[in-house]
């Protein structure tokens, strides 16, 4: 959207292989289809790990020129993208330490205690059907297409996303935005399967209640 | 989660709802889930819901860049070319 158009639809995406051979040969075109796929998780990777935006963007770019510099030692073993991922974890970490930070994803966290939907939306202990919802939610199958993937709702989902805890962020970015598995995600940020599924969990309920208050009004 | 392999309230299949779609349910709460879901349109619809959040989150793509970002990493290329 604020970009220049260069992610050019119907042709098929460029295949890792391929952006290997010609990034270790200097096309630079290889390195911005690359930067616009993994960019925005690099960040919000980084974001888990320092104050700032600004220092998050700072990581990433570290992190791109550790790329640049390791790409001709890169085996393959892991996929291309968990490598990338693995050197910004490297570069945040250090820096993170020398800001003395706490180092995430070591426990989940805050918020434990967060439920998916607000609970005055079900029936209360008493009632003859405890825990049942009081309201039902819409039917957004029934809504046009158009409405349900249109611009305003994806604008509303961004701003959802962007108001989680980092951690969820990158959770929610790396699996849902960009499309990683959840295996890749448990490898990148070493973090087990549970605790991928518990900050997914609540990063989803978030951005469904959140297009919820925006298409129900 | 269930008590005495009853039934579930909707409120927890609310929590239970993205273990269900990643397959992380153990087959007897899955068993539990999906037999509520047969007799409760609401949850049908949360279930629905959440299965358009993903969708909506998909087309959000990754290739939002500023031109300010753009232009700093290609000057990174550069001069890694360079060097």
């Amino acid at each position: 959207m604020t970009g220049t158009g260069v992610e050019e639809h119907g042709v098929p995406p460029l295949q890792e292989t391929d952006l290997l051979v010609r990034l270790r040969a200097g096309d630079e075109r290889a390195f911005e289809t690359l930067v616009e796929r993994h960019h925005a998780v690099m960040l919000a990777v980084a974001r888990t790990y320092v104050k700032t935006r600004a220092a998050a963007e700072e990581v990433v770019q570290d992190a791109w020129l550790g790329v640049l510099k390791g790409i001709d030692r890169f085996e393959g073993r892991s996929s291309l993208r968990t490598w990338i991922v693995s050197i910004v974890v490297n570069i945040a970490r250090t820096r993170a330490v020398r800001e003395a930070r706490i180092v995430p994803f070591s426990s989940v966290e805050s918020g434990s205690g967060q439920a998916a939907v607000n609970p005055d939306r079900f029936r209360g202990p008493d009632d003859a059907f405890p825990g049942h919802w009081n309201r039902y939610p819409r039917d957004w199958r029934s809504l046009p297409e158009e409405v349900l993937l249109g611009r305003e709702t994806i604008a509303a989902a961004m701003r959802a996303i962007n108001e989680l805890p980092a951690a969820q962020q990158a959770v929610i970015t790396m699996r849902d935005v960009a499309g990683w598995t959840s295996e890749e995600v448990c490898a990148a940020l070493n973090i087990s399967p549970g605790n991928q599924r518990v900050l997914l969990h609540r990063a989803r309920s978030q951005v469904r209640a959140a297009l919820e208050r925006h298409l129900d009004g | 989660m269930a008590e005495s392999g009853a039934h579930i309230s909707c409120q927890e299949v609310v929590e239970l709802v993205t273990d269900y779609l990643e397959a992380a349910l153990p087959p007897d709460e899955a068993a539990l889930l999906e037999q509520h879901l047969n007799f409760c349109q609401g949850c049908v619809w949360y279930v629905d819901q959440t299965r358009a959040t993903i969708e909506a989150v998909g087309h959000i793509g990754t290739s939002e860049l500023t031109d300010e970002t753009r232009d700093r990493l290609l000057t990174v290329f550069r001069d890694w070319k360079r060097s």
